[in-house]
């Protein structure tokens, strides 16, 4: 900005100037696509209203982790028997589907509802830009609540075991499944959540189907299973979308079904669900690329 | 030298051909894109973005095939839809700063460019508060600053007028008239009002059901149509018309022919092409007084309308609702 400095102050030229800094290219556009998504998901710049359901969530997530770490911290031995990883885990699941089902929505359908959509297209941006972007903002914000959690709580039980040294070396594999887990539960809420939100331009609806699919075929699944009488019934196991990352997250911990379930009693291991898992994201994945490329600005 | 230029181009949407193997040349400077409702105007300048595909044709955009490279032309383009299209909870500001980031620019520049841009468009303070109380005026300035932050070297305005009160109206044009006066940026400016292409633009392109009317320089455009009369004659109504054109004299109502802003006189006038004593005999024969025979220079209107006429009549689609009274004195009048 040119000015000129006189005695009784500085005059400022605020006319209009061509922009001649550096201009970056594709990354940046994703980037900034994705970064404006989760100020959005997490109702950062705007009204408290926005900011209810993702940090509730979020509250609800890391509150038990924190709580329980801080109690272990002032009193060591009033704290022992917390959740392990695996039921953690499960509990989180319930919170990355509501956060999902509030997140994804909140991510496609104003854009679409509001129009935005005839500005943005006409930058530099492709379809495939869009969806990388709202993809990468939506893996973000879950997987903030479903790893990093699990995370802290292993730092926590690490740093406040009498030796660290050695719990972390009789605990490795745990955090490595914390991670294994936490990003297919990532992946999975993430992938089938766009795409129910690509279906539809009203965020309720979107998130109102989406728990509808989730709850309605778990119902499903144990009413035929345990009602219906009919060859190969077990397999109705896997039509259960909100059973099949409890299922994969006691398999791989290595905790057992609970006895006289649907799943303990259907008899497959966690490696059918996560097989199933991809099966779904491969159907959600190909549904919302097929749904973004047709969007028109 | 030519900003963007389209041969043998056509678009059609189902049975409905919006546009029909049309060839237009936009020259630098600011350009008016006229017609009617539904003439295709829309159309083009999505065809010139790369947002539709050509049934057939070409299009070249600052020197860029927009079939080969939509990204290169878009990133050197600015474009203010029609329409609502702005987030309504997000301030200007940081919407603006966001669009800037969409055209490459870094974040910092991005914010800074959006605060310069949102000043220079007419938004101070306001540019804080989220998009959605603001105004249609407002909005229509917020898009404008959209189109605007990264710097283009062509803005692509579709009505940027439309829905905008007459203060509203006479200070968007004044920014467009700016941008391309003290800025240097091309503008091509869509419209259905003659007046704001009078006002703004020095060249002309008019289109009517998917064809080219015309285009040049808006003197080249209008000199087409020969010069006439603005009569006055007895009421000027419905029995004087069929008069003048028994007489074999081309006639029509004018409310005044330029159509520019502040001209609120009323339809009194007839404008009418023909010898000047065949206009006073027709008043003679009937004892009609002749209150009024001006010579009139053709106006962009007269001409519009003249080869619209020739053209097939009336549009092929028309307004859902006639526009508020202060708007039709700027407006195309049938």
């Amino acid at each position: 900005m040119s000015e000129v400095t006189a005695p009784g102050g500085t005059i400022y030229d605020r006319g209009y100037r061509h922009y001649e800094g550096p201009r970056e290219g594709r990354g940046r556009r994703v980037r900034a696509i994705a970064v404006a998504g989760i100020r959005r998901v997490l109702g950062l710049k705007r009204n408290w209203k926005t900011k209810v359901v993702p940090w509730g969530l979020l509250v609800l997530a890391f509150g038990p982790v924190l709580a329980f770490i801080g109690v272990r911290v002032l009193f060591a031995e009033a704290a022992d028997d917390f959740f392990t990883y695996a039921q953690y885990l499960r509990i989180v699941a319930g919170l990355l589907l509501l956060f999902a089902a509030t997140a994804g929505p909140e991510l496609l359908c104003p854009d679409r509802r509001q129009n935005v959509l005839a500005l943005i297209f006409t930058r530099p941006v492709t379809r495939s830009d869009y969806l990388l972007a709202k993809l990468a903002a939506l893996l973000a914000v879950v997987a903030l609540i479903a790893i990093v959690p699990l995370v802290v709580l292993f730092l926590g039980n690490t740093l406040t075991a009498d030796s660290a040294a050695t719990y972390l070396g009789d605990h490795l594999g745990d955090l490595g499944r914390i991670l294994v887990a936490g990003s297919v539960l990532t992946v999975f809420y993430s992938v089938v959540a766009l795409a129910a939100a690509s279906l539809t331009d009203r965020r309720a609806v979107a998130t109102a189907g989406l728990l509808g699919v989730f709850l309605g075929t778990s119902a499903l699944a144990n009413i035929l299973f345990f009602t219906a009488q009919f060859d190969g019934r077990r397999w109705v196991a896997f039509l259960s979308l909100s059973g099949l990352p409890g299922r994969f997250v006691d398999w791989l911990f290595g905790a057992g079904f609970d006895p006289g379930t649907l799943a303990d009693q259907a008899g497959f291991t966690g490696l059918g669900y996560l097989v199933a898992m991809a099966v779904v994201v491969v159907v959600a994945a190909a549904l919302l690329t097929w749904r973004v490329l047709r969007l028109r600005a | 030298m030519l900003v963007a230029q389209v041969e043998d181009l056509s678009k059609r949407y189902g049975t409905v051909q919006a546009l029909d193997r049309i060839d237009v040349e936009i020259a630098q400077g600011c350009t008016g894109l006229v017609g009617s409702n539904g003439a295709g105007k829309s159309t083009l300048i999505k065809l010139l973005l790369g947002l539709l595909v050509p049934d057939q044709g070409r299009a070249t955009v600052l020197g860029h095939d927009v079939a080969l490279d939509s990204l290169a032309v878009r990133s050197r383009v600015g474009y203010l839809p029609e329409g609502a299209c702005l987030p309504g909870d997000v301030t200007a500001a940081d919407f603006v700063a966001f669009m800037a980031q969409l055209g490459g620019l870094p974040p910092r520049p991005a914010r800074e460019r959006a605060a310069e841009v949102c000043y220079q468009v007419g938004l101070e303070e306001e540019r804080y508060r989220a998009v959605g109380g603001f105004s249609t005026g407002m909005q229509q300035r917020v898009k404008l600053a959209v189109a605007l932050v990264h710097d283009p070297s062509l803005l692509l305005l579709d009505e940027p007028t439309d829905g905008m009160d007459p203060q509203g109206r006479e200070d968007m044009l004044d920014l467009i008239a700016r941008i391309r006066g003290e800025l240097g940026i091309d503008v091509l400016v869509s419209t259905h009002l003659l007046g704001d292409v009078e006002r703004v633009c020095d060249r002309v392109v008019m289109v009517h059901g998917g064809h080219v009317l015309a285009q040049g320089s808006i003197a080249e455009v209008a000199g087409t149509t020969e010069p006439g009369f603005g009569i006055q004659l007895g009421d000027n109504g419905p029995e004087v018309l069929a008069a003048l054109a028994a007489a074999g004299l081309e006639v029509r109502p004018s409310g005044g022919g330029s159509g520019g802003p502040g001209n609120s006189s009323p339809v009194s006038e007839l404008l009418v092409q023909g010898p000047s004593d065949l206009i006073r005999d027709v008043a003679a024969q009937r004892g009609w007084p002749l209150r009024r025979l001006v010579p009139r220079a053709p106006s962009l209107e007269e001409t519009f309308l003249r080869l619209q006429a020739a053209a097939g009549g009336p549009p092929p689609v028309e307004p859902a609702s006639p526009p508020p009274a202060p708007e039709a004195a700027w407006g195309v009048r049938r």
